[in-house]
Order: structure tokens, then sequence, then C-alpha cells
């Protein structure tokens, strides 16, 4: 509320008038609460020398035969597939990685930081299936797709477009790479990721980023983002040792992540998972680094647990968060961004199992100060799932992690002792000066979540959130408008697309 | 201010939307301007009353309901409303015009927690009812002796501990001894009340919240003068 009284005066026809209000700004995290360090220096550097024993003795393997010959050219020691490291060649390739770098997002006012204290929430990565605004469990569609590109775009908690938001199972498998990069710049102007399922599949998206961007742009700042996985234990197959050289020799960024879900791909223990996981990342960013130098890396880590009565993954387990923090102190030791964490859940549906999990592991994540946190929104089912009512209920939460993660401010104005002087004891501060000037953005307020009396909430329908999820979803999906693609650009993507479809060989699919 | 030169050329109709929108931005000066202006025009102040006041206050209750307008700006609204009434009180009580209402309010023996009080209040000021706020921890002698001294239309009761809203009950018997249970409409509210816990303890209605009490309010005080119409 203004002091002047009469520059407020119109403000009730400015309401009223309702003029349709552009999508809210992306709200970036700079981190500002205290860095949780689980394990002190010397037990860091014991994990660390583990690694290296593993790295140096046991070795990677690396499923393809150029790969190989960049890492012997380069000084790695080859025994058939598996290749080994001495800790110098380690930390001598390691060193050359940036600790931070940015991503051009079509809009820059969206381009994203990773490193440091930023924090980057992107929506879930891979699920075949969607969970619908009806209820129903049912194979994924490009239509969902662009729906969650959407979504990622409209959420000002989500800082990017993320990448296969949901496997388009009904576009060949071998062109729907093409239709999902497409849809990312058309229905989007955050930043994206590329696709990895093989090189070509990688080179096509590098092709389309030049397309918006510019050749010359992208090789000097990355404009794709993309997500290698060690297929652990120990081992990079074809396809994504196929993408990696792609994209570092077209100076795109990469996060190397290991797979790993500990008592199956790991030992049962946290800490030998978490060695294990530390010297494939490892093996990774060093070949990231040998083919070209300066390529931007991420540090990643997607790490939970089998559940050893059944062998089914748990997400949200509690081992899963000692090793979240682990791994983080790890890549901060390498001076390399960190990817990890997310809204984890086994539950198939958005209920209190989903929501405690998700919160249990999103919680360690942001106190590890995570820089990329993909899976921030839509996950269920252990990934085989993204939830449209899910997503909107992770936004919400991740709104309130924004607030949380920003720290205490303590200036003057926030102090407010003129507004504690103002009110005697016993009185009230609805109408202090201090209150009128903040009270419209004093607290998050949750859309979701519901604060009225039980009266109230039973005259509103007794709904829950999940039913007010889906309505906002809906809302959302209905007042949705596109930001402005050039025509120009756009034609060439269609052209580029219409040109590889005809191209690329259809498989049996 | 040039304002006031501003109001003076405008229609009566611009003028009322003029008053509303400065309620609902709580801008007191010029809805006192505004009153003053309608009221040299010559309209009635019990006119004034109901199609400035009470119907801007109208468009801020809807509003707060449904979740538009905060906390903060409906206590500024009702801070202009209330200025407006202060120049109109004593004019509409030498014309005889009709009165809102009054209330007797305050927090029961042993209950400090007035907040929800404080809104409520606020509230029903702003709807232009006349409120006697007797404050915190008040024992049965001090409503009984408030409904007395004021013309009291409506009893307000509120706490917030399960240990002291027993005593809403206590109130409300004293009241019938001493022959005014009748007389006044009793509204009982507070985080632990709820609907038959008032039916149980014979108030007349449990208010969840300020603007369901200023609903209540005004519903209970227009049957009960149509049954005195009646009767």
């Amino acid at each position: 509320m203004n002091s002047n009284p009469s520059e407020r005066r119109g403000y009730r026809r400015e309401r009223k008038a309702g003029h349709a209000s552009p999508p809210p700004r992306m709200s970036p995290i700079t981190y500002g609460l205290p860095v949780y360090e689980l394990l002190n220096e010397d037990k860091i550097e014991h994990l660390h020398q583990a690694s290296m024993r593993i790295l140096s003795e046991f070795g990677i393997a690396f499923y393809d035969e150029e790969s190989r010959s960049i890492l012997k050219e380069h000084g790695a020691k080859l025994q058939g597939d598996v290749v080994t490291f001495e800790p110098g060649l380690v930390h001598e390739y390691v060193g050359k990685a940036p600790s931070q770098f940015t991503q051009l997002a079509r809009n820059p006012e969206n381009n994203i930081v990773l490193g440091g204290n930023s924090m980057v929430f992107a929506p879930v990565y891979g699920p075949p299936y969607v969970l619908d605004l009806e209820e129903r469990r049912r194979e994924a569609t490009l239509a969902d797709f662009i729906n969650f590109v959407k979504l990622a775009y409209l959420c000002p908690y989500i800082h990017h477009s993320g990448g296969t938001v949901v496997e388009p199972t009904d576009e060949p498998v071998a062109t729907r790479h093409l239709d999902m990069v497409f849809s990312h710049i058309k229905y989007s102007d955050k930043a994206f990721m590329g696709s990895v399922t093989s090189a070509e599949n990688a080179a096509d998206t590098v092709a389309m980023a030049e397309i918006v961007f510019g050749s010359e742009v992208v090789r000097q700042q990355p404009a794709v983002l993309s997500l290698i996985n060690v297929s652990s234990p120990r081992r990079f197959d074809e396809r994504m040792l196929g993408a990696i050289k792609v994209y570092a020799r077209a100076r795109q960024a990469l996060i190397i992540t290991p797979f790993i879900l500990a008592g199956a791909m790991g030992p049962t223990t946290i800490a030998g998972t978490v060695a294990q996981q530390n010297a494939e990342a490892l093996a990774g960013i060093v070949f990231t680094q040998m083919i070209e130098p300066g390529t931007p890396v991420v540090y990643g880590s997607f790490l939970t647990n089998i559940d050893l009565q059944s062998g089914a993954p748990v997400f949200g387990s509690p081992e899963s968060q000692l090793g979240l923090y682990v791994s983080a102190q790890l890549a901060r030791r390498y001076r390399l961004p960190f990817r990890g964490g997310g809204m984890f859940s086994s539950s198939k549906i958005p209920d209190a199992q989903a929501g405690y999990e998700s919160v249990m592991v999103m919680l360690p994540t942001v106190l590890a100060r995570t820089n990329f946190v993909l899976h921030a929104a839509g996950w269920l089912e252990n990934g085989l799932v993204s939830g449209y009512g899910k997503f909107a209920l992770d936004c919400e939460v991740l709104g309130m992690f924004h607030t949380w993660a920003k720290g205490l401010d303590l200036s003057d104005d926030s102090l407010a002792l003129d507004a504690i002087a103002e009110v005697q004891p016993g009185g009230h501060h609805l109408g202090t000066e201090h209150t009128l000037r903040h009270f419209r953005t004093a607290f998050y307020r949750a859309e979701l979540f519901d604060y009225n009396s039980a009266e109230k909430w039973q005259e509103n329908g007794s709904q829950d959130s999940y039913r007010r999820a889906h309505k906002k979803v809906k809302d959302l999906l209905a007042a949705y408008e596109p930001p402005l693609l050039e025509p120009a650009v756009e034609e060439r993507l269609r052209d580029y697309m219409a040109l590889r479809k005809k191209a690329i060989p259809q498989g049996v699919y | 201010m040039s304002e006031e030169l501003e109001i003076t050329e405008l229609e009566t109709s611009e003028l009322l939307e003029i008053i509303h929108d400065c309620l609902y931005d709580g801008m007191a000066e010029d809805v006192v301007a505004g009153v003053k202006e309608l009221l040299r025009r010559g309209m009635s102040p019990y006119d004034t009353l109901t199609q400035g006041l009470v119907a801007g206050m109208d468009i801020v209750g809807v509003d707060f309901r449904d979740g538009i307008l905060f906390v903060p700006e409906v206590l500024m609204a009702a801070k202009a409303m209330k200025a407006g009434m202060a120049i109109l009180r004593p004019l509409l009580a030498e014309t005889g015009a009709p009165a809102i209402g009054t209330m007797v309010i305050g927090t029961v023996k042993g209950d400090i927690h007035d907040i929800g009080k404080n809104l409520v209040t606020m509230m029903m000021e702003g709807a232009g009812f006349k409120v006697v706020d007797l404050g915190i921890n008040n024992d049965a002698d001090k409503f009984i002796q408030a409904v007395r001294e004021h013309q009291t239309d409506i009893l307000g009761m509120s706490a917030l501990l399960t240990t002291t809203m027993p005593y809403m009950k206590v109130v409300i018997q004293a009241l019938k001894e001493a022959g005014l249970r009748d007389k006044v409409v009793v509204l009982v509210g507070g985080a632990p009340v709820n609907a038959p816990f008032a039916e149980a303890i014979q108030a007349d209605a449990y208010c969840r919240d300020a603007s369901v009490a200023v609903q209540t309010a005004k519903k209970l005080l227009a049957e009960k003068r149509n049954q005195v119409m009646v009767g």
C-alpha cells in the first residue's frame, strides 16, 4: 500500500480490469544457507583415496574403440575394454573443467549459472508413462511432452525446461528426439537438455541449437546441457560415449551421472557406493576434458538403493540422503558443479508417501547446495511416471524451498524495530506502516495448500491438495500462451526436422 | 486538496463510485471529502451511509472473502469507513435514522488472546456497526454491564483456549438471569469453538471468521428486527 493515498486511487479498478498478466518471471536461487558438510575433510579424503584405487587398480569399461584410443593417447592404460587412470592423470584433467559456467536460454533472462551458490531446478526426466488429469496411468505422448514443457515454462520456480520430460511413445523412436528438442524451443524460452541416445541424435540437437543461437555463439557458451549416464557398475556404453564425443567437440555442457541403485549396481553400503560413484563420475569427466579441455561439465549423482527383499528400487530412502550429502562434498572437493537429488518417490500417486519421500530427498538436496536438481517436479513411481498433479504440487514446494534457501535478511528494515516500537503490548501488527509496505510479499502463500477453516474448506468441496493441483494444471494449460519465436527461426527448425525425418531410416518400432 | 475541487464537478453516481474506490484503497481523507460532498449536495445522512459507505464496504467484504484482498488492506478500508462514519454518526442520531447496530465484544475471563476479536471489531466497524470493545479477560458482570449501558444489539464473545471457552456459557446464563438474553444476538468465536458448541451453550451462532461474523450479524439482526415488527 502506498503511503501517499492519492497515488493509490484507481487501484481497485486496476484489479477489477484483471488484464492478462504475462507468466511470472523465472525466479533464480542464490543459495544463502550454510552448506551442510556431513564429513570432515579427512574423511572426504579417505573416500577420494578409495575412488583413486578403484580408478587405478580396477578401472572403468569404455565400450567404444575411438573413446579408448582417445583415453590411451592421453595417458590412461587399457586392458581390453577396461581403462585405468593414475591419480595424477585424474587430477590433471579434472582440473581443466570449469568450476562454474552459464547455459544459454532462448530468452537471455532465463540463462542459468551452473556452479557456485546458484541452484537450478529442472523437471522430471525420462518417464514413459503419465498419470493424467483423469488419474489414468497411460503411455505418454508428444502432447503430454508439450504439456509438461508448458507447465515448466509457466512455473517461476522451475529454471530449466529439462529434457525428456516424458518419453513421447507415440512418435517413432528414430526421430522423436527431433520433436522433443523442437518442442522445448517452441513452447518454452528456458534452457533445455539435449538427446543422448546416440551420436547422431546428439549432432541433431547441436544443429538445432545452432539454428536458434548461431553456431559461433554456442561455441563460446553452451546452449545444450545433456545427461550422460554411467551404466554402473563401472561402464560407459557406446551410445553415451557417442553423445559425449559429439557434445564435447561442440563445447556443449554435460552432466556425467553414475546411475546406481546400491545393493545391485553398487555395494550394500553408502561409503562403498559413493567411492564407486566418484570413480565413475571422474572417469567420465576426465574423458570430456581429454576430448576438449574446458568442456563445461557437471559432476552428477543419481544414487539410491534397491529393496533387497524384492529387488525393487526405493526412492526417498534415508541412506540415499547420506550419499547425497557426501556426493556433493566430493564435487566441491574437485571444484565442479554438482547435480543430484530431486523430488523422488516410489509412490504410484501423489499421496502421503509421495509427499514425505519427495521432501525427505529435497531437503538434503537443497542443504547440500546442489547446483542442478533434475527431477525437481513431476516424478512418481520410481521415475516411470510423470504426474500432472505431482508436478503442480512439487512446484508449490519448490516455491517454499526458494524462500527458505535464500536465508535470513538481517537488514534494518527486516529487523523492523520501528514497527515493534509502534505496536503497544497486546496490540497487533496488521496496520503498521511496516506491515502495509510488506504484507503482499511478506510470506510465501501456497496456492495448493489449504489454510482455511474447516468449515470453509468443506464449503469449497472438501478438496485435498491433489484435486486442487489438477484444477491448477487445467487453468495453467488453458491460459498458456507461447513465448515469441521468430518465424524465420521456426521455419528453419521445421525444415531441418523434415529433412532429417526423411533421411533417418525408420526402425522396426 | 485538489481533488475536492474535482469531485464537486462529478455526477453523484460517479462520486459514489469514487467513494467506493477510495474505501477499497483505504484512503480515509478522500472518503471523508466524498462524504462531505454528498451531504453538501443534500443527500440524507442515511443514504450517504448506505449508498456510499456500506455499499463500498460490501465490495471490500466480497473481495476479502474471495481471497483478493489481504487483512491489512481490509483494516485500512475499515479505518477509512470509520473516518466517514465519524462525520455521519451525529447526523444520523439527529435525523433519527435507523442505526445499523451496536455490538459489545470481548474475550472471556481467563483469556487474553484477542487478535481474532480485534479482527472482528475491525470488520464490524467496517460494515458500519458501532462496536464497544471491552478488550480482554471479561467476566460476566462486565459483559452484562456493557450490554445494559449501550443500546446493544449484538454480544460477541471470543476464546482461544479450550479451558476458557466454557465461560461463554456462564455469560449466557448470567444474561438470562438478568433478563437480557432475548434482547441481544449472541455470537461466539475462537479457534476451538464450533457450531455444536455454540448450540449447546445456547448462543445464537458460531462465526468461524471475521467476515462470517459480519454476515451473520447482519442476517440475525435483520431476522430479529423483523420478528419484533411482526410480533
